[in-house]
């Protein structure tokens, strides 16, 4: 379901001297879901192409031969919403993985028990990247009571799960050794 | 927070539902009911009702209270009711059971048992219906599993409903003419929604999500899939229509019923291909037990649907509906319950003991706690006892239907049997059995200082 791009020109605002920033961010906001937006501008704008990835769009850009360009924004499709673990998940401060697992071809709960068994030799504070076929909704719980993090969601195919866990201080399960 | 927990009360309901199993399969060998009695005689109701609503009905109950959080992706609403739910339900199905058995003129029960059965059962699949219709409410949008759930909800809430009506006429306590109507003509509706709408769409919804699961298949929506539910949904939707019909004396319910038989029919259809292709489309090469006994449920299933064609084409459902019927509920219903049971009472014991301990100290697997070539053999003997079963009512032989149900009795017990093995932890090698000193998990009643949640 291709929808017809938005056409903005905003070539006569940059010769009559003025910023076509908001032009085009206004323009962005009446999109419809899905729709791409085509832009013609008298230069190659390369700071937009930046933005508008921050606001979900991939960019195809061409010559025009007089100079101008015209590129053409398009949505990137929908990925699943990220689901986080409760509190305070701010995955910015997370550093890069320690460990991967590609987990895709196991069948449950093996997948589970993997993840468990690594995140166990790991130090608190790392972060475990872990690539599974299905959400492993039986984890979450396990993980919490850990005092672990996670973040995950689906791949834009819908295929993959991809799950980030960043292992907690030792707490929790107190009563598993007693 | 998403995810899903372990559900307090699912073993209970399970355990509940396998007594009840066992208690028909007695029936059955003792020739109580169908086809010793005619299909409309009340022993035959009281067998009928010990199958679909005390077992099959209690095991549907006890599996979504588990699984429900599992195709929606977040926690059941209001779960302290699934207890609640569970004492009305055995209380209210062993009245309702009892009242048929007396109006059969055995036993000297109160005929009021039946109205009060009723009632009691009503209220506890209501408030089922709440936990469930909450939880699913609160999920929207619903993945395409979930839309069958609820479309297979309405049927219930539809079925019981007729149901309740026939109880009170039966018992002498309503003479209505509107209800006297629903009972002598809405009979085949109540059965149609009960066991096509209630028990098997809930199943082939629950079944897309768990075999994809099991067996490592791809699981993206289909637009078949999608067809099959609506397809299903408009044919249970054009049968609850008919209710209206009975009361009002509206014509035309017999090309309705072929509307939505026809569709039915093509629902199935598609479905079974969805079924061969997630089987095909399998990564897991090797499969467990639960989907290779699976596969007598799909087989039940397709024998049932063809047997209903060739019946409808050659106007003799009258005559087949009692070989047909039981197929639909122990080849197809029982077979796939016993089935998926062989996989959800491991994995939720292993959960429940060694999901704490996983990547502390050694633990077994799930296929640890069973033993696949013991139960096999049992799977074996239920289905040939199903076939058996069939092929005796097909030729009106009741005394080789009675000898079948001994065989199909000692298969279910001895698959029970499996059941509480897997539950003491029993085929786990000793050396991994209590790991860390973990206690050994209750048999199908939850400790009340548990550390899970409920």
């Amino acid at each position: 379901m291709t929808k017809d791009p938005y056409e903005l020109d905003v070539r006569p605002l940059l010769k009559s001297g003025s910023d076509p920033f908001q032009a085009i961010m206004s323009a962005v906001d009446g999109l419809a879901p899905g729709q791409p937006l085509k832009l013609s501008a008298t230069f190659r704008p390369v700071p937009l192409f930046s933005v508008m990835a921050g606001r979900g769009f991939a960019h195809q850009d061409q010559p025009l031969g007089n100079g101008d360009w015209e590129v053409l924004f398009t949505p990137e499709e929908q990925v699943d919403e990220v689901r986080v673990s409760a509190g305070d998940t701010d995955l910015d401060t997370w550093p890069d993985p320690a460990r991967q697992l590609d987990l895709t071809d196991l069948d449950p709960p093996e997948p589970m028990v993997r993840i468990l068994a690594v995140v166990e030799k790991m130090q608190a504070g790392e972060v475990l990247f872990a690539l599974l076929a299905r959400e492993p909704l039986f984890l979450y719980p396990e993980l919490a009571k850990r005092g672990h993090k996670w973040a995950g969601n689906f791949d834009a195919a819908g295929e993959t799960y991809r799950i980030l866990i960043r292992v907690g201080g030792r707490k929790g399960h107190e009563n598993a050794a007693d | 927070m998403f995810g899903a927990t372990l559900s307090r009360w699912t073993m209970s309901y399970f355990a509940a539902a396998l007594i009840f199993l066992a208690i028909g399969e007695v029936m059955m060998v003792l020739g109580f009911g169908y086809p010793v009695s005619s299909i409309e005689a009340p022993e035959t109701l009281a067998l009928v009702h010990t199958i679909a609503l005390g077992w099959l009905s209690l095991l549907m109950a006890g599996a979504l209270l588990q699984f429900v959080p599992v195709l929606v992706g977040r926690p059941l609403s209001l779960p302290g009711l699934a207890l609640p739910a569970l004492v009305l339900l055995v209380v209210g199905i062993t009245g309702l059971v009892l009242g048929f058995v007396s109006l059969a003129g055995a036993g000297s029960f109160s005929p009021l048992l039946l109205p009060f059965g009723a009632t009691v059962t009503i209220a506890g699949f209501g408030l089922l219906v709440i936990v469930f219709a909450t939880t699913l409410w609160q999920a929207r949008p619903l993945p395409l599993p979930a839309r069958f759930v609820a479309v297979g909800l309405g049927s219930l809430v539809a079925t019981i409903a007729l149901g309740g009506t026939y109880a009170f006429v039966l018992a002498g306590l309503s003479d209505t003419q509107a209800a006297i109507d629903l009972t002598l003509e809405g009979l085949s509706l109540h059965a149609a929604l009960g066991l096509g709408g209630w028990l098997s769409f809930t199943t082939m919804g629950v079944s897309y999500r768990l075999l994809t699961m099991f067996m490592l298949s791809p699981d993206r929506e289909r637009q078949s899939s999608r067809i099959v539910w609506a397809l299903g949904a408009a044919a249970l939707g054009i049968v609850a229509c008919i209710v209206p019909m009975i009361l009002s004396g509206s014509a035309g319910r017999v090309v309705l019923l072929l509307i939505a038989a026809l569709a039915g029919v093509i629902a199935i259809g598609i479905y079974m291909a969805d079924i061969v292709r997630i089987y095909r489309g399998r990564k897991r090469k090797l499969i467990e037990l639960n989907s290779r006994a699976g596969i007598g449920a799909f087989a039940a299933l397709t024998v049932a649907t063809i047997f209903f064609l060739a019946l409808a084409v050659s106007g003799q459902i009258e005559r087949g509906v009692g070989p047909l019927v039981y197929l639909v509920t122990f080849g197809w219903l029982t077979g796939m319950g016993l089935a998926q049971l062989y996989k959800i009472v491991p994995f939720i014991t292993w959960l429940e003991c060694y999901g704490p301990l996983l990547g502390r100290m050694p633990t077994p697997r799930v296929q640890d706690l069973v033993v696949e070539t013991r139960a096999a053999f049992w799977f074996r003997l239920f289905y040939l006892t199903v076939i058996v079963a069939s092929a005796a009512l097909c030729l009106d032989n009741a005394s080789l239907f009675r000898v079948s149900s001994l065989g199909q009795l000692i298969a279910v017990n001895a698959l029970l049997w499996e059941f509480v093995a897997t539950r003491r932890l029993s085929n786990v090698p000793s050396n991994l059995r209590l790991s860390g000193g973990f206690a050994r998990p209750h048999l199908f009643f939850p400790p009340f200082q548990s550390r899970r949640q409920p």
